[in-house]
């Protein structure tokens, strides 16, 4: 399906470009960081210790004498309606068990990060596949049949498309609510990542599951499918018109048959490009989602920088280190885009930002 | 064909357009799981009383009149009653969108103010250090979700070294409008003070991906734009380089730039959205917000309503000023 | 309107009043960003504080001006038409009640001066207070008294009011003929009309509600509180300056303005700034930025709400009464209180809060004890078990931290498997109202506020078989609450502490905290924090 001038040009572009090399490495950590979870993650994402919660990164540790409040059994203490404090000298040490720090439930922050990504990198490649599904089926009958199916399936882009897309995310996870499905983790239910983490000292008790935001992963796509359909239009109404499909049709393929035996593999370069930008697209609106806890995501980097929210005047760093995650990835995937866009030249825009 | 006849075609698709909006609106209440009459009502009350309060909501007529209610009234600006507070919507969204307006103008002052000068300088620099500085500036710019920016920045300026506040809009560009009307320059003025101090951080959050953008458009139209003969015809013929550079190479530049900036729209404003719960700005993003918690359909499908409405004939507007100033553009 | 309300049981209404619509009892806040704390809905009638401000302290310094800031804005200004605590914090200033409560939840006279039941019939009589004038300077007349009532109970009065269930078995008022007093119908007996009179129903002038529009009424506010209403800019601010024909002394607070900000950091930041006296819902993670500023401290008082896990008794593996004690011993309650709530809650082993009637003190809540759990475990015949537990975020305080704390502590068991789920708060509780058991979730957290201080209609709502919300069923408690039912004083109280202590027992819910309400006031404010949420400027002097 890809030419070998595609594959050319691809290759000379990533030689001479630094940034496309560094867009791939990357990527291919992230991915790499998600699949592998169960093995690289110091601990689980969900466990805690309430005693160690707060915890600073490696080289924040702090020492400051403040009013606190007097504590009896694990209440503040009250007296006329007011709360008693004492003046204490307070230490927040940081750790080599938790280099990221940990989070106000005392989770370790860089094992929910290694995790985050799994959700990030689940919702961006469903999603925006889901969307391409929809998008190029839509794009390819519009620009294929054209006339009165055309003019119907396009309006109806432009309706989609009238609507902010994190707005109208927003709207549709609101009133819909969060459905949700967990997929065992083949690692861990195979026994391979226990057997791995017991054999190299690591904690035990990894997540069983992986968790699919499905409501998300639809809502994101009906967002996002316009895109995928007017290229794959525009490359349809070019396309038909050329012999050999004309010729498929007169030997009497089915329609079906012809969009996608003939017109689809022309199509596939500026999708593939497309795809590349939206996984990005698809990822900031995930993490937006999450924020403003539509998600329903429990682990996921939009979500614990709302979680980290509540401390930004106590502990930077829980609202922090899962932006970094974020901006990280998704400018790995922008350089990727980049790449593939000046290798390839398709010509097409499409909405990348939150 | 036309100008006038681009328009009107445009204006008839610009209407259909704004029909499929509010259909898709009106359904939005369908798939919702959940009874409105919960929203109004303790869920062991009287079935007497709940049918009552169904029947006025008019949630017992057929779905037919309940729509042809919905729709008839938006002409007219009427967008139904808030479940909660039973106030017009309408007037709600209305008293909202000042806020919304200010911070999108705002972020686009501030992306346009810093991204042109910088592309421009990017693109006569190239591979000096302003032109690497100002790249990565735009790659992490446009890969920085703005939330977390946001959150960021309230985090530095506004909770560790207090420079900034957290968030609120004390007065708004309609209130210092007032002012001035009422002759109050003074008071006007520190209100001013007060509204930028405010919409600082909201506007730096909310402008930064369209800084980078159109500082990477700048960038890549100035560059396509030097290298054209006219530009090195013109450099020939002996003319000063500045003028060369931002009378011609700038204003080619500037016509995709802007056009661009029109397709934005809808990410400025979903963007606004979100940057409006980082910093508590009380726009039409945090009443979109606080009608989906509360569960206030009509606040939502108006706030929804006049955002794609808004976001339809604002991109009549653009498509036409457009072929105004490019007249050789096909109308198509 | 009497007869209409006779086929709702003696049994059934107190449920119903227990529940004192149990939408509007469990909810948070509603709207309010992402992080915001929560907003508890119990609700209170108006009324005097005890003690009188001693207002001759007050230095000839200017005026004394407050500024109180909330999480949201009032809905509205009339008393009748809301359920929320932030509009009631706000129009109790103006408007008040026959009965009140005084800081600790005990029933105290306001508007009325005597009230008792009528014998022999099923009302009873509120005595009036002569000489108290409405702001529009008009005398309060009985016929008011009648009509507020009315106007609550009876939609067909002036309009369906969303308060109704609050004075639960009350058919519909009158004025005694030829005195200052009024009687109260009753449906039947209605054991706890005072209690309800004591935290609810405003009174309003029937003339001034019945010149105006509904919307009018919605802006503008006539009472006989000690505040009257100067302005109001919805969403922006309500500005409320002291009525100096009060039946009580003045109110040392000359200007009262409300405003809301949302987020927490916000209010605090306000309140540090000196841009607002007190503020509502400081987080505990706020409460060091508040305590080590120079102008302002934290105030905080136990308040009527509890937090918990409910366990459905019908499905595995929460049939087993084992099970449900392990979940109990499992986790670190005293930690959870501690380091997720900042100490700001206090652990709970029953489910009556200490201020309420019914408490029973010799219950201590469960201890961490891992082992014990494991081996109760073991015992319930489900180990291996995996468990979800459903909760909203956002509505209660760190509810979101507190179930993921549970869920991390009972997951710790090697022998259980627990994960939390992010719930829709208006889904959660649509399920957890539906008509029958089945529908509602096997696990979940949730907080109930009682206005009442009662905890048999705690007890009633959320553990009797027919309560609005039980996800549990045993007769012998339901023998016990009907025994409280037909029982006053003294007697009901030894039943309800059985039922507690039977309760604690058979651990119906994983007892997690009481909430506690925590304010932050600017230090030349004197000022107490109240259990039952209110924030009365009545009782604020300067210091």
């Amino acid at each position: 399906m890809i030419s070998e001038r595609t594959r050319r040009n691809l290759r000379r572009e990533l030689r001479r470009s630094l940034l496309a090399k560094l867009g791939i490495v990357v990527v291919i950590l992230m991915v790499a960081m998600a699949v592998f979870a169960p093995f690289i993650s110091p601990y689980s994402p969900s466990q805690q210790s309430l005693d160690n919660s707060r915890q600073p990164p490696l080289g924040f540790s702090t020492k400051e004498t403040k009013e606190v409040t007097k504590m009896e059994d694990g209440s503040v203490v009250i007296e006329d309606g007011q709360v008693v404090t004492e003046t204490q000298t307070v230490y927040t040490n940081a750790t080599a068990a938790h280099p990221l720090g940990t989070d106000g439930n005392g989770r370790d922050i860089l094992s929910r990060i290694i995790y985050g990504a799994r959700t990030s990198i689940l919702v961006g490649l469903f999603g925006t596949s889901l969307a391409a599904l929809i998008g190029v089926l839509v794009g390819l009958s519009a620009g294929f049949y054209r006339g009165r199916v055309d003019d119907l399936l396009m309006r109806s882009a432009d309706i989609m498309l009238a609507f902010p897309s994190l707005v109208l995310a927003i709207a549709l996870v609101g009133v819909w609510g969060q459905a949700q499905a967990p997929i065992p983790d083949p690692f861990v239910a195979t026994g391979l990542a226990p057997a791995f983490r017991s054999a190299v000292g690591l904690p035990t008790g990894m997540p069983e599951t992986v968790v699919l935001p499905g409501t998300v992963i639809v809502v994101v796509a009906l967002v996002n499918w316009v895109w995928f359909a007017r290229v794959a239009r525009g490359e349809a109404l070019s396309i038909r018109e050329e012999e050999y499909v004309k010729a498929a049709k007169a030997l009497g393929a089915s329609d079906g048959r012809t969009m996608l035996r003939h017109v689809l593999p022309n199509a596939i370069t500026p999708i593939l490009v497309l795809a590349t930008i939206q996984v990005a697209a698809i990822i900031l609106l995930e993490s937006a989602l999450s924020f403003l806890g539509f998600s329903g995501a429990d682990v996921s980097w939009g979500f614990d920088i709302a979680l980290g929210r509540q401390y930004q005047s106590t502990a930077w760093w829980i609202s922090t280190m899962p932006g970094l995650a974020i901006v990280v990835t998704v400018i790995g995937l922008n350089l990727v885009g980049d790449w593939l866009r000046d290798a390839l030249d398709p010509g097409i825009e499409g909405e990348g930002g939150v | 064909m036309s100008l006038s006849r681009f328009l009107i075609k445009r204006s008839l698709q610009g209407l259909f357009v704004i029909w499929g909006v509010i259909t898709v609106v009106f359904g939005l209440r369908f798939i919702s799981p959940g009874d409105p009459a919960n929203v109004l009502l303790p869920p062991d009350v009287d079935p007497e009383v709940r049918a009552q309060v169904i029947a006025e909501l008019g949630l017992n007529e057929p779905l037919y009149v309940q729509y042809w209610q919905f729709v008839s009234g938006i002409p007219f600006g009427d967008l139904g009653l808030s479940l909660v507070t039973r106030t017009p919507v309408a007037a709600r969204v209305v008293a909202k969108l000042p806020a919304t307006l200010e911070l999108a103008i705002a972020a686009t002052v501030v992306a346009v103010v810093i991204a042109i000068p910088l592309g421009v300088l990017s693109a006569t620099r190239r591979h000096q250090p302003a032109d690497y500085g100002a790249t990565v500036f735009s790659l992490v710019g446009i890969s920085t979700p703005n939330f977390w920016l946001g959150v960021m920045l309230i985090l530095v300026l506004a909770v560790q070294l207090n420079l900034f506040p957290t968030s609120q809009r004390p007065i708004g560009l309609d209130g210092i409008a007032m002012l001035l009307v009422g002759g109050e320059a003074g008071a006007a003025i520190r209100g001013f003070v007060t509204w930028l101090w405010h919409i600082t951080l909201p506007a730096i959050t909310l402008g930064t991906y369209f800084t980078a953008l159109i500082t990477r458009l700048t960038r890549s139209g100035m560059l396509d734009q030097l290298g054209q003969t006219y530009v090195r015809a013109s450099r020939a013929k002996g003319l000063p380089e500045t003028l060369v550079r931002y009378k011609h190479a700038l204003r080619n530049t500037l016509i995709p730039v802007i056009t661009v900036i029109g397709l934005q729209l809808g990410t400025l404003i979903g963007g606004a959205v979100i940057t409006e719960a980082v910093f508590a700005w009380p726009g039409l993003g945090t009443l979109i917000i606080n009608s989906i918690n509360a569960r206030d359909w009509p606040v939502l499908q108006g706030s929804l309503i006049v955002v794609a409405v808004g976001f339809v004939l604002v991109n009549i507007l653009v498509d036409a000023l457009y072929a105004y100033v490019n007249p050789q553009v096909a109308y198509d | 309107m009497a007869d209409t309300n006779s086929h709702i049981s003696r049994r059934s209404y107190i449920k119903l009043a227990g529940g004192a619509a149990a939408s509007a009892a469990l909810a948070g806040c509603s709207g309010g960003g992402g992080e915001e704390t929560e907003t508890t809905e119990t609700t209170t009638t108006g009324g005097e504080e005890t003690e009188t401000t001693e207002t001759t302290t007050t230095e000839d310094s200017g005026s004394f001006d407050v500024t109180i800031t909330q999480g949201q804005m009032p809905s509205g200004l009339d008393p009748h038409d809301h359920r929320e605590t932030t509009t009631d914090i706000v129009v109790l200033h103006a408007y008040e009640g026959v009965l009140t409560r005084d800081a600790a939840g005990s029933i105290q006279t306001a508007l009325g001066t005597n009230y008792e039941r009528i014998d022999g019939e099923n009302a009873v009589r509120f005595d009036l207070r002569e000489d108290v004038t409405f702001h529009n300077g008009d005398e309060l007349t009985p016929e008011d008294v009648a009509y507020s009532i009315n106007r609550v109970v009876d939609e067909e009065v002036s309009f369906a009011s969303p308060q109704s269930d609050q004075l639960a078995g009350v058919a519909g008022a009158e004025v005694i003929e030829g005195e200052n007093a009024v009687k109260v119908n009753n449906s039947s007996l209605n054991p706890i009309v005072f209690s309800e009179f004591a935290t609810y129903l405003d009174v309003m002038q029937q003339s001034w509600v019945e010149e105006n529009d509904k919307a009018y009424i919605g802006q503008n506010m006539n009472g006989t509180g000690p505040f009257q209403l100067d302005s109001y800019t919805e969403d922006e601010e309500v500005v409320l300056t002291a009525y100096e024909d009060y039946w009580q002394e003045p109110a040392a607070v000359d200007t009262l303005t409300f405003r809301a900000a949302s987020e927490a950091s916000t209010r605090v930041n306000q309140l540090l700034q000196g841009e607002t006296d007190l503020i509502v819902n400081v987080p505990p993670q706020e409460v060091q930025r508040v305590t080590n500023s120079d102008n302002a401290r934290v105030a905080a008082a136990p308040s009527t709400r509890i937090i918990y896990n409910g366990m459905r008794y019908d499905v595995e593996p929460f049939d087993s009464v084992e099970f449900r004690q392990a979940m109990n011993y499992a986790i670190d309650l005293e930690s959870i209180v501690q380091n997720v709530l900042g100490g700001f809650g206090a652990q709970t082993g029953q489910p009556t809060l200490p201020e309420f009637v019914g408490h029973n003190p010799d219950l201590d809540p469960y201890p961490y004890d891992p082992d014990q759990a494991e081996q109760l475990v073991e015992e319930s015949g489900y180990a291996g078990a995996e468990i979800e537990l459903n909760t909203p975020v956002g509505r209660y305080l760190k509810d979101l931290e507190i179930a993921q704390a549970v869920a991390g502590y009972i997951d710790e068991l090697p022998n259980v498997t627990a994960t939390v789920r992010q719930r829709d708060f208006g889904s959660l509780v649509d399920e957890l109202l539906a008509g029958s058991i089945e529908a509602r979730p096997p696990w979940f957290l949730i907080g109930w506020g009682e206005a009442t201080f009662d905890g048999g209609l705690v007890m009633e709502a959320l553990l009797a078989s027919d309560g609005t919300l039980t996800t549990w069923q045993n007769e012998e408690f339901d023998a016990l609450l009907e025994q409280a039912g037909n029982q006053s004083g003294e007697e009901r109280e030894a039943t309800l502490q059985e039922a507690n202590a039977m309760a604690h027992e058979q651990c119906p819910w994983i007892f997690l905290n009481q909430q506690y309400s925590v304010y932050g006031v600017n230090d030349a404010i004197a000022w107490e924090a109240r259990s039952d949420e209110r924030i009365d400027a009545y009782a604020m002097s300067q210091q």
